[in-house]
């Protein structure tokens, strides 16, 4: 169901429309041509390599941080599970809406700020900050979610390695690297290709808080591919995007596996 | 309301049985026939409307789908785009005219024009047309005026802006005042109600004289980093890097900022003479007309939405009916802005809106009607009916986003000039 769009898209990636014809005409890899010499798809490229760079790290790291201390038994245990993984239940729009009021100028977070004597924050409205708040945003419904997988990769860990661990005098950092992480290859496998799909794709806070801006700095290749289909009407261009977009995602996805089935064996 | 709704529902489908009865096979004006109608204001805004044509035509039903404004343009280029016949009648905004005529999204009314020209304001006829054809029927029009706070400007010992037309305030005293008001202790001191959009900001570049922004045979070049663009926009630039007006908070919000009392100065439309006269505690303000620029020409946002039919739509006829009555019934028209308070373009509704538009808060809205009409006649500037209207739109309001944010001008103008003119090569 999924291949032939995929195929279509790359079809029709070959073609264009002018505003005024009834139909497309052939122009071989013009698209993309124009994409690649458009300063704008270039930023677009840049901007999602940076949101990649930070977000997938900061999850991963807190979704292991957050499955270690939810592993451990200690009463309201099972609550603080369901505390983390409440967000992702949350729909994307709503959450995108609570976290845009909270990053106004006069909204909560200033307020804190305030409070504090801490200098006020421009957030969304900043090039600086906003990207950083898009991530802060994504972190906030998608890390209770990874947590998941690495709790249930915790939990298949067999108790003797630990038991051996002791044993040997090793400490809890030695333990975590020496036991639990290998342990944890797998399924941290997975939550690593499925978190980079999950992030290029991300597309709802940006269409709702920052349209891309300020200053394209917030421009997703996701909501680009939206924008320059539906509101900069050229369909054509978007599909040679999207063709783009399936080779990163097919690369990304496959030389994570490599990687980490390298060091499997 | 519900209540009375399905009854007359009930009504005409009795109706609509007993006359099929009546008049025999063939007869296809008398079967109930259902259409959907999508506009970008919520439900409650065109209740007044439907069910006023729901009584009056009981073989017909009006289903109504509402799509906010920022998704608007988007979702008509998907679903009229995607001939989806699910949408029989749709309202198009004054400058997309040109666009979705020239794409195919709308069905030629030209037939209905003599009707039209003699039912409407033939400005708002006019900004219909394209390639010599009417596409669409209008509905609502809009002008701007400068809203300001008495108790804030007399507070900071400011005179009130005069209401006459030949002695309007400059945009440069209104930056300076307003920088007063808010030193006096105003929230801010001047604000702008689609604060970030092309409809408000249009004028300001047109009164520096730069023009639309589309220029050439077929309005599709680019030219926005001229004299006069660059010198409105470093004005729009200050408005915000002297504090004066808000970053962050969109363009839905800024109505409540002037009625809130937030605000010395505000350009905004009808709409918020509305939301003043509903104000608690009350606002005491006066309206004046919009400013210029020192040595440039006066020049207001105008226009609004229109109303238009789906080309794949399968009820053609009661499609017709539905925006017949919205725009050319005077008791329609005037229903479709009892809620909103906007601008009604039927003539006799336009008639009776001016007469009662000084009535709405008086005395702060003493005076208002005359205004109005003084100004629709002479500085009311339309949007470029230009075939990549939505790109100009999309391309300059993130523009004009960026300005506010505390991006450089020169800069930014000169990337939207450069981003607009190659989404328009594409589609040429």
């Amino acid at each position: 169901m999924r291949v032939l769009p995929s195929i279509q898209a790359v079809g029709d990636s070959f073609f264009r429309k002018p505003i005024t014809a009834t139909s497309e005409h052939f122009v071989g890899l013009q698209n993309y041509v124009t994409l690649f010499t458009d300063p704008r798809f270039i930023g677009v490229l840049g901007v999602t390599g940076l949101f990649l760079v930070i977000i997938i790290p900061v999850q991963v790291v807190a979704a292991v941080g957050l499955g270690l201390l939810l592993n451990e038994a200690f009463p309201g245990a099972s609550g603080a599970r369901v505390f983390v993984y409440l967000p992702v239940a949350a729909p994307g729009a709503v959450a995108a809406i609570i976290w845009g009021i909270a990053f106004q100028q006069q909204g909560p977070f200033n307020a804190v700020l305030g409070a504090l004597h801490l200098p006020q924050q421009p957030f969304l409205s900043s090039p600086d900050q906003a990207l950083l708040c898009i991530v802060v945003l994504m972190s906030w419904i998608g890390v209770g979610y990874w947590t998941l997988f690495v709790i249930a990769g915790l939990q298949d860990v067999p108790v003797q390695q630990y038991e051996a661990a002791t044993l040997d005098g090793a400490g809890w950092w030695r333990t975590l690297f020496s036991v639990t992480l290998p342990n944890l290859r797998r399924p941290l496998v997975f939550v690593i290709v499925a978190n980079t799909v999950a992030n290029v794709l991300a597309f709802v806070p940006i269409s709702i808080l920052t349209r891309g801006g300020p200053a394209g700095s917030t421009r997703l290749i996701m909501y680009d591919i939206y924008d320059r289909t539906f509101t900069l009407g050229n369909p054509n261009l978007g599909l040679a995007e999207v063709v783009v977009l399936l080779i990163f995602l097919i690369a990304v996805t496959s030389l994570q596996f490599r990687l980490l089935g390298r060091e499997d064996s | 309301m519900r209540a009375l709704r399905s009854t007359a529902v009930v009504a005409g489908i009795l109706a609509a049985l007993t006359l099929s009865g009546c008049s025999g096979a063939g007869n296809n004006t008398s079967e109930h026939a259902t259409i959907n109608f999508m506009a970008a204001d919520p439900q409650k805004t065109y209740q007044p409307v439907i069910d006023g044509f729901e009584k009056a035509n009981p073989n017909i039903t009006v289903k109504f789908t509402y799509v906010p404004f920022d998704q608007y343009n988007n979702v008509v280029s998907q679903r009229i785009g995607g001939k989806d016949a699910g949408v029989d009648v749709y309202v198009a905004d004054t400058g997309t005219v040109g666009e979705l005529a020239t794409k195919g999204y709308l069905k030629d009314l030209s037939s209905l024009k003599p009707q039209a020209e003699k039912s409407s304001l033939s400005a708002a006829v006019k900004a219909n047309e394209y390639d010599g054809k009417l596409w669409a029927l209008p509905m609502w029009t809009s002008q701007q005026y400068l809203f300001y706070n008495k108790d804030l400007l007399t507070k900071a010992g400011i005179p009130f802006p005069s209401s006459d037309p030949d002695k309007r305030m400059t945009y440069e005293d209104l930056l300076a005042d307003a920088k007063k008001a808010k030193a006096a202790g105003a929230t801010w001191g001047m604000i702008l109600d689609q604060i970030d959009r092309y409809y408000q900001l249009q004028p300001l570049a047109e009164s520096a004289g730069g023009g639309s922004g589309a220029t050439g045979k077929d309005l599709l070049t680019a030219d926005v980093t001229n004299a006069g663009w660059t010198k409105a926009m470093d004005w729009y630039s200050e408005l915000f890097s002297s504090g004066v007006a808000p970053r962050g908070d969109g363009a839905q919000q800024m109505v409540d900022v002037f009625a809130g009392g937030k605000a010395a100065f505000m350009i905004s439309g009808p709409w918020q003479i509305t939301t003043n006269a509903q104000a608690r505690p009350p606002v005491n303000f006066g309206i004046a007309p919009n400013p210029l620029f020192e040595g440039g020409k006066a020049t207001m946002a105008t226009g609004s939405w229109n109303i238009g039919i789906n080309p794949a739509s399968q009820h053609q006829d009661a499609a017709t009916s539905f925006i017949k009555y919205v725009s050319m019934n005077q008791q329609g028209n005037t229903k479709s802005t009892q809620v909103s308070g906007i601008t009604p373009t039927n003539l006799k509704s336009f008639n009776a809106w001016i007469a009662k538009e000084d009535a709405i808060d008086a005395p702060s809205t003493s005076g208002v009607g005359a205004l109005t009409l003084e100004e629709l006649k002479t500085a009311a500037v339309n949007r470029p009916n230009s075939p990549g209207f939505e790109q100009l739109q999309d391309v300059l309001d993130r523009a004009f986003s960026d300005i506010r944010n505390g991006q450089e001008v020169d800069t930014t103008l000169k990337n939207a000039q450069s981003e607009l003119q190659s989404d328009w090569d594409q589609l040429k």
